[in-house]
């Protein structure tokens, strides 16, 4: 629909040519460093900088051999499956109420459930290994990480699906039920159907916050390792281009599962049609 | 819902995908669970440049003992986490006077140091370090040392700095790194202001050490966390003047950097003694010996050596170390002088750390 | 505010129909009550206490807070913090703020997701390695300066770039600008652009359309993205760190000194009293920021 606006104004072509501009000068800045992170994987000099001092492939294969980078990864991987899959249902479930329900003191209600995103991550990696081992004397480990992680997390998926469930046009539920649907059916055919980008927005969040978080991760995570935690330990002698190699490599795997999702419906979509198309003559 | 009309979307592409996550994120433990039932897992808190990969793969494979290293950024961090996870380490690598606070706070065993072979191996010195002697037995088993000292660029820093108080000089404005350890920082400002026991000032010392890092924050450029950053800032001239662990000059040179010599306050200074302990509520405790003996071998010390430059109490390695060639290297960083270690200050835990991390927060506040 | 859903049924199954409507509470109040408000009440008791060579001692003091109060640094960290985070937030959201609105408004619908996916994408490496990255631009050898020298605009490395404040700024908008982006980006997309065209078959410039029917429209957005990059900038400590060297400490970095060393109950006072100030903003700012639904009826 924005695209379809009529052309009023004489300055329409330029003021598209300059936000297009600017659209393309943010995504340099926001891969400039990327790709200078990448190039480095490649560089000889082991401390990650400029000079080059040659180009090596070394890093790459000290990466396929280092089991504790690996352990590190997988561990990652899992603590935000966890944490993604926890935060999203308790975010989502919450969203609900929040927005519908005729509660007195919303407002309140609502700036209470995000007072996690309010305070330091510091205090809440602190607080609750005072509170987990001192109260409760539970052994630290990958689960109480995921805790944590969650209570940092599901905020933003509640904050996400909320904004989306109070744009919902309630016409629609109306006429839902007006042809017979109950609650449930109302929730399952109409609703969610309709909030799923949110909730999908809200789970990549969730899942983009943890794979990066190390703050609350740190205090909770007891005997295991995470990615960032094992970048950020590395203190008394710094980490080495192997790190590169290693983040390089997700952010191919990524890539390869992003053009995945976006172009193999299109392809097989094109290839059903095909099919149908030569079924037909 | 879409699937079974034949229409393949988005959406169900990722549910597809989001249910095998989730399988593989349930299954994953099982698989490595599996993996690990062959040998037995020492989780080991440590430092990076305590071991090597390959060498943990080869005494895994020779004794089925694999050790799991977990890093910590500081001493106290370390402790801490002792103090918090109960059994999940099996050893700790504690540093100088840290180590009896362990032994003293009930965290870690000490043990026979003659029962460990491996042990004959060290420089005889190292297995009489009085602070470290408990009845018959021995609190830890010492694997490195290094001293702080500063580093500086003769490009730019023309007089050799001698005393901690001859880098306050102004011209160094904006050109010293100094490592982002509170605690540790205050200790080398009491010794540069004459205090007699660093880690545990009076409060009086304290406030001269705090005038001495208030004198000498206009001239900071950065507090590195990562000695690497320090070669960084050393390497491209952002810092004349580092203050460092030994080997900073070997590493700047690597780095493609300008040399860089060091230089001894004569003051005196602080520095580390590395060593690993048995931790007491470890599941492993009997097999500590084995895996110690394994890993401190010399052919691996030395090894430990040329990766990461800076000297280690293993003797035997020391002549590996020369009959390869590397000699000149190695006395170079002191290695066949283990006696200096014990003209440091060594690292420990300070008296009153309150006040310690308060005086540094005043000093290097906005 | 009765959103227009269709009541459950008044029959006398009220308590299942009270189950319904505030069920989905509960799971949030296990996880916020059990592992968020319950280790906070603990956190706020720890500031009346004391540290006792590493050990949490039960002696209850005033110590804590005062001393925050007696020393002139904590209180001029907080507002070069403030005055940091400030910069940050305005300098993230002038960036996020065109690029969104270039998105919804010239972009197919199909190529936002993956534009957008893209502005996700470097969060996927490692927060720590792109810092670092940035160091290797900024620096004296970094790639900056290679680049004037190389362009012949300088024979000496500038070296302001670096370990201060302007370039913990530069680094935490750059770090901040996708929460920013997908923020403003959610309630840009939500815009009946037909407004638009009302507005402008009654005369009005497309600058007067876009001042006074979009930007009232999407100030609940831009609010929302303000807390979204303020609130977790004002705690930051791992940024001033790496690349604000002496001169570009924050308060995180002094909370974080505090907690590096056990001292948790010197630290709890510190972080409670910044959490305690960010209510504060929140309570004073709390008519712009309550998000009123443009659409209800």
């Amino acid at each position: 629909m924005p695209r379809e606006l009529e052309v009023v104004s004489p300055h329409a072509g330029l003021a598209r040519g300059a936000f297009t501009t600017w659209a393309g000068l943010v995504y340099l800045f926001l891969f400039a460093p990327i790709v200078l992170l990448i190039a480095f994987s490649f560089n000889a000099n082991k401390y990650g900088t400029f000079p080059f001092t040659g180009w090596t492939g070394k890093w790459y294969s000290q990466v396929f051999h280092d089991y504790q980078i690996k352990d590190a990864l997988t561990t990652t991987l899992r603590v935000a499956l966890f944490v993604t899959l926890i935060s999203t249902i308790v975010g989502t479930a919450a969203a609900f109420p929040l927005v519908r329900s005729r509660l007195p003191f919303r407002n309140a209600v609502r700036v209470g459930m995000t007072l996690p995103i309010m305070i330091p991550g510091l205090l809440i990696g602190v607080s609750l290994l005072v509170f987990l081992t001192n109260v409760f004397h539970v052994q630290l480990s990958v689960w109480t990480a995921i805790v944590g992680q969650c209570v940092y997390t599901t905020p933003f998926v509640l904050l996400i699906v909320a904004a989306r469930l109070q744009g919902f046009d309630a016409a629609l539920e109306r006429a839902a039920s007006d042809l017979g649907a109950n609650t449930f059916n109302r929730l399952r055919y109409v609703v969610l159907p309709l909030i799923a980008p949110a909730v999908f927005a809200g789970a990549l969040f969730a899942f983009t916050l943890s794979l990066d978080e190390f703050i609350i991760t740190l205090f909770l995570i007891g005997g295991s390792n995470t990615l960032p935690l094992y970048i950020y330990t590395q203190v008394k002698f710094g980490i080495t281009p192997e790190v590169n190699a290693l983040a390089t490599l997700l952010l191919a795997a990524s890539l390869i599962l992003i053009m995945i999702a976006f172009v193999l419906p299109a392809v097989i979509r094109w290839a059903r049609q095909a099919v149908r198309v030569r079924a037909t003559r | 819902m879409s699937l079974t009309e034949g229409k393949l979307d988005r959406a169900d592409l990722l549910k597809v995908g989001a249910a095998g996550a989730l399988g593989l994120a349930l299954a994953r433990p099982a698989y490595s669970a599996a993996l690990r039932s062959e040998a037995t897992t020492l989780n080991w808190l440590t430092w990076s440049d305590h071991y090597a990969n390959d060498q943990l793969k080869t005494v895994s494979k020779a004794t089925g003992l694999q050790g799991r290293p977990t890093l910590f950024s500081d001493n106290a961090d370390a402790y801490l986490k002792i103090k918090q996870t109960g059994s999940q380490f099996d050893i700790v690598s504690a540093d100088g006077l840290w180590v009896p606070k362990y032994v003293k706070d009930g965290l870690t065993e000490t043990f026979d140091l003659s029962s460990l072979p491996v042990s004959k191996q060290l420089y005889s010195l190292a297995r009489q370090f009085p602070f470290w002697q408990s009845g018959s037995n021995y609190m830890a088993y010492p694997f490195s040392w290094s001293t702080v000292q500063i580093y500086y660029n003769p490009k730019y820093v023309k007089v050799k700095p001698t005393s901690w108080h001859a880098i306050l000089d102004k011209k160094y404005a904006g050109k010293i790194s100094l490592e982002n350890i509170p605690t540790d920082m205050m200790a080398i400002a009491g010794r540069a202001t004459g205090a007699k026991k660093p880690y545990s000032m009076t409060t009086a010392e304290i406030s001269r050490a705090k005038a001495y890092l208030k004198g000498l924050k206009p001239n900071v450029l950065k507090l590195a966390s990562q000695n690497n950053e320090v070669v960084r800032a050393l390497a491209d001239g952002s810092a004349w003047i580092g203050i460092t662990n030994l080997g900073t000059d070997d590493r700047v040179k690597d780095a493609g950097g300008p040399v860089v010599k060091s230089a001894y306050p004569k003051e005196g200074t602080v520095g580390f003694i590395d060593s690993e302990s048995i931790v007491k509520a470890s599941k492993h405790k009997d097999v500590w010996a084995k895996f110690i003996n394994t890993t401190e071998q010399a052919p691996w010390i030395a090894k430990n050596f040329l990766t990461n430059g800076r000297p280690l109490f293993n003797e035997k390695a020391y002549k590996i170390l020369v009959n390869q060639g590397h000699g000149d290297r190695a006395r170079r960083l002191l290695y066949n002088k283990p006696q200096l270690a014990l003209q440091m200050t060594i690292k420990g835990p300070a008296g009153d750390q309150q006040a310690y991390t308060d005086a540094f927060n005043e000093v290097f506040g906005a | 505010m009765d959103s227009g859903v269709p009541a459950p049924p008044r029959t006398g199954r009220s308590r299942f129909a009270a189950f319904g409507q505030y069920g989905g509470f509960l799971p949030a109040i296990v996880v916020f009550g059990v592992f968020f408000a319950a280790p906070l009440a603990l956190i706020v008791a720890y500031s009346f206490w004391k540290v006792v060579d590493y050990n949490v001692v039960h002696d209850w003091t005033l110590d804590n807070y005062r001393y925050f109060f007696s020393v002139g640094t904590y209180a001029r960290t907080f507002w070069a913090t403030i005055w940091v985070t400030f910069s940050a937030t305005a300098l993230t959201i002038v960036i996020a703020f065109p690029f969104a609105y270039w998105l919804v408004r010239y972009v197919s619908k199909r190529l936002q997701a993956l534009l957008l996916v893209l502005v996700i994408l470097p969060f996927w490496t490692s927060y720590l390695l792109r810092v670092y990255a940035w160091l290797n631009i900024l620096g004296p050898e970094g790639a900056i300066n290679r680049f004037l020298h190389w362009i012949g605009l300088t024979s000496q490395p500038v070296s302001f770039f670096l370990y201060d404040r302007p370039a913990v700024i530069l680094v935490l908008a750059y770090l901040y600008f996708p929460f920013a982006a997908l923020t403003l980006y959610a309630s840009l997309q939500r815009f009946d652009w037909n407004q638009f065209k009302a507005a402008m078959d009654l005369g009005a410039t497309p600058a007067t359309a876009m001042r006074k029917i979009l930007l009232p429209q999407i100030k609940p957005g831009i609010t929302t993205a303000v807390i979204f990059v303020f609130i977790p900038i004002l705690g930051e400590y791992l940024t001033p760190q790496l690349v604000g060297g002496a001169r570009g400490v924050m308060i995180g970095n002094l909370i974080a000194n505090f907690f590096g060393v056990g001292q948790y109950t010197r630290g709890a006072a510190a972080a409670l009293l910044i959490a305690a100030l960010i209510v504060a903003l929140l309570v004073v700012f709390r008519r712009s920021l309550e998000v009123r639904d443009a659409y209800a009826p």
